[in-house]
């Protein structure tokens, strides 16, 4: 299942709201489901990282991502982590995600996205502090810490 | 939850929480602070994160917390831990991500007003010649095979290559290189991530400061490190970037299936640990050496680019410019340590999460020019405000296994600061005191912004205090870089 392009969202990013934590960042995350739930966080993490465009000059990257985890936490943190790397050492921030195989345990998605023009805030980590992936009426709904 | 109720005062700066507040806790824990602190450490979670650590198998009475504890994730900010061998765990959440996570001294023999009217270009050589921010790779080009080298032999590797004096390696803590760090043991992710970025800051909290001496409190200590009133000296606060930060990162993730192997029980996931003896165990001490290698090389390359930067901005203007190091130390690492317990001397592994060793007078591991003094401990002070140089202490051997504070400690998260401070005021503000400021990013600088930090000095003089490190110099900023 595609996910539709969210990078120019004008209403604001929905289903993620950033929350206070003392020396980092953080985000509550929810979702519908857990695929809705991963790309929320990855938009959301990219709202962390900068608030420029993507560089409009730079031609479209895509990656596969295939993950296995112990949990869907696990599996969470690794998605994430996965897209902070790539942030971190080519500067490719992920707009649109193509979804093969998602379940709580494994994750096989492409990942479509551009350089950055700038990444003004750099994420160190994404931890597992307080993460819990919880149902709510809505759906899904968890808290993730990053360390920056 | 813990509340003021629970907690008992049993010394000047020192409080108690029983073992007996919660029966998971195999240990009491305990932490530095004086009436005011206390009501503010009870504001977030740092206490709840504290009493977990007390959880943790192996653990050795008391777990502590420094004056600038706040809450981090799995240990407190400010936490120390310590756990028996060779059974006792060994957690990663006990390090933290920045492994290594340092600061070094640098000082000149100027007096600050021979370096005043040249503040300007050297702030401009500091950030140009120091790359800091995301994207942006170090000066330092590796051959093929040479990061295992860097990592296994830390700051050696930067003697080898140029980069580092004896004199610098002898005033770093363990020579800038932990034994057993083994390259097998990182991942081609830390790998990929560390290769690019020898010799650069970083962003976040990192920087580099020239400052001023502004006071001395112990004269003759004072001079045998090195340091003088008025003297022009230079900090670098920085770790061992993306490398160390992915490998908390997959032994994290790791320990999250050895806790199940070796039926541990903990309150906090990022608590996760394994048996210090067992091959899990090994094997991250032999990978968070590797990283802590990566930090003291990566701070040496650094102090080489600073020393390269007072010398294009200074040389034929001034003399005595020539930078010598006073110390490196540490406030993220695992190390086994010799610690007196019950009155035996005693094995033990020491996680200090945003705590420093503060070793004392008569302590075998200093430099010998340290040996009678104790070691220098370094304290950076929040952004704009004053940093500290105490030494070691008996004291600290005896209540805190040799442990003392890191810095100012949080008190307002980083979206609460960028929401309530503005970044161009915050800059005009520190430059009309005189403070030369380069920084990546407007909103980076609120972040960082004074109020968002405990008072340093007030944390300074807790520790001071209770006998757990000596005051020994006061510094204050007049050029801050930072990423």
């Amino acid at each position: 299942m595609t996910i539709a392009d969210n990078s120019r969202n004008p209403d604001g990013l929905k289903g993620v709201q950033e929350i206070a934590h003392t020396a980092d960042r953080a985000l509550c995350i929810q979702g519908r489901d857990l695929q809705e739930m991963l790309v929320n966080a990855a938009l959301g993490m990219n709202r962390l990282m900068t608030s420029s465009e993507p560089d409009a000059g730079a031609g479209r990257t895509v990656k596969t991502v295939e993950i296995e985890a112990l949990d869907a936490e696990a599996l969470l943190v690794s998605w994430l982590s996965e897209l902070a790397f790539w942030a971190e050492t080519a500067m490719l921030v992920f707009h649109r995600f193509d979804f093969k195989i998602v379940s709580p345990t494994r994750v096989r998605a492409e990942i479509h996205g551009r350089k950055a023009a700038s990444i003004e805030n750099h994420i160190k980590a994404v931890t597992y502090h307080h993460l819990a992936i919880v149902p709510t009426a809505d759906g899904l709904s968890a808290t993730v810490v990053f360390d920056v | 939850m813990v509340s003021a109720r629970d907690i008992k005062k049993i010394g000047p700066f020192l409080f108690e929480i029983s073992a007996r507040f919660r029966p998971d806790m195999r240990v009491p824990a305990r932490f530095f602070a004086d009436d005011q602190l206390f009501e503010s450490i009870l504001n977030d979670r740092s206490l709840e994160q504290l009493i977990n650590t007390a959880t943790l198998p192996g653990v050795v009475s008391p777990v502590l917390a420094m004056p600038d504890m706040h809450q981090g994730y799995g240990f407190p900010i400010g936490g120390v831990a310590a756990t028996a061998l060779p059974d006792g765990a060994i957690s990663p959440g006990g390090v933290g991500y920045d492994i290594n996570c340092g600061v070094r001294l640098l000082a000149s023999r100027l007096e600050i007003q021979e370096l005043s009217p040249h503040l300007d270009d050297l702030a401009s050589a500091l950030q140009a010649n120091c790359p800091s921010g995301v994207g942006k790779g170090g000066q330092v080009k590796l051959k093929p095979g040479e990061l295992d080298e860097l990592v296994e032999k830390g700051a050696g590797w930067a003697l080898r290559r140029g980069f580092a004096t004896e004199t610098d390696l002898a005033h770093t803590e363990e020579n800038g290189c932990l034994e057993g760090a083994d390259a097998s043991k990182i991942s081609a992710r830390a790998r990929e991530r560390g290769k690019d970025q020898v010799g650069t800051l970083g962003a976040g909290n990192h920087f580099i400061e020239v400052d001023v001496v502004e006071r001395i409190l112990e004269e003759s200590i004072a001079r045998r490190i090195g340091l003088f009133e008025g003297q022009a000296v230079v900090q670098i606060h920085c770790g061992s970037r993306g490398l160390g930060h992915q490998i908390c990162t997959d032994y994290v993730n790791l320990f999250q299936k050895s806790i199940r192997k070796y039926g541990l029980t903990l309150p906090d996931r990022e608590l996760v640990c394994a048996p210090f003896s067992s091959p899990e165990g090994q094997d991250y001490l032999a990978a968070m050496n590797a990283a802590a290698n990566y930090a003291f090389a990566n701070r040496q390359v650094l102090a080489f680019h600073i020393r390269r930067s007072f010398e294009q901005v200074l040389a034929g203007k001034t003399k005595n410019h020539q930078l010598f190091q006073i110390y490196d130390i540490a406030h993220n690492m695992a190390k086994v340590e010799t610690h007196l317990i019950d009155d035996r001397r005693t094995q033990v592994c020491v996680h200090r999460k945003g705590a420093t060793r503060a070793f004392g007078p008569g302590s075998e591991v200093l430099p010998v020019e340290y040996r009678d003094i104790g070691h220098p401990v370094l304290v950076p002070g929040s952004m704009g405000t004053a940093s500290w140089v105490l030494v070691g202490t008996t004291g600290s051997m005896i209540q805190s296994f040799g442990s003392t504070c890191h810095g100012a400690g949080r008190t307002m998260s980083r979206h609460q600061a960028k929401k309530s401070v503005n970044g161009a005021h915050l800059r005009r503000q520190l430059e009309d005191r005189g403070i030369h400021i380069r920084a990546g990013s407007l909103s980076g600088l609120a972040e960082e912004a004074p109020a968002a930090y405990k008072d340093v000095d007030r944390v300074v003089d807790i520790v001071h205090g209770a006998g757990i490190a000596k005051k020994v110099a006061r510094l204050t900023p007049v050029a801050v870089i930072k990423g």
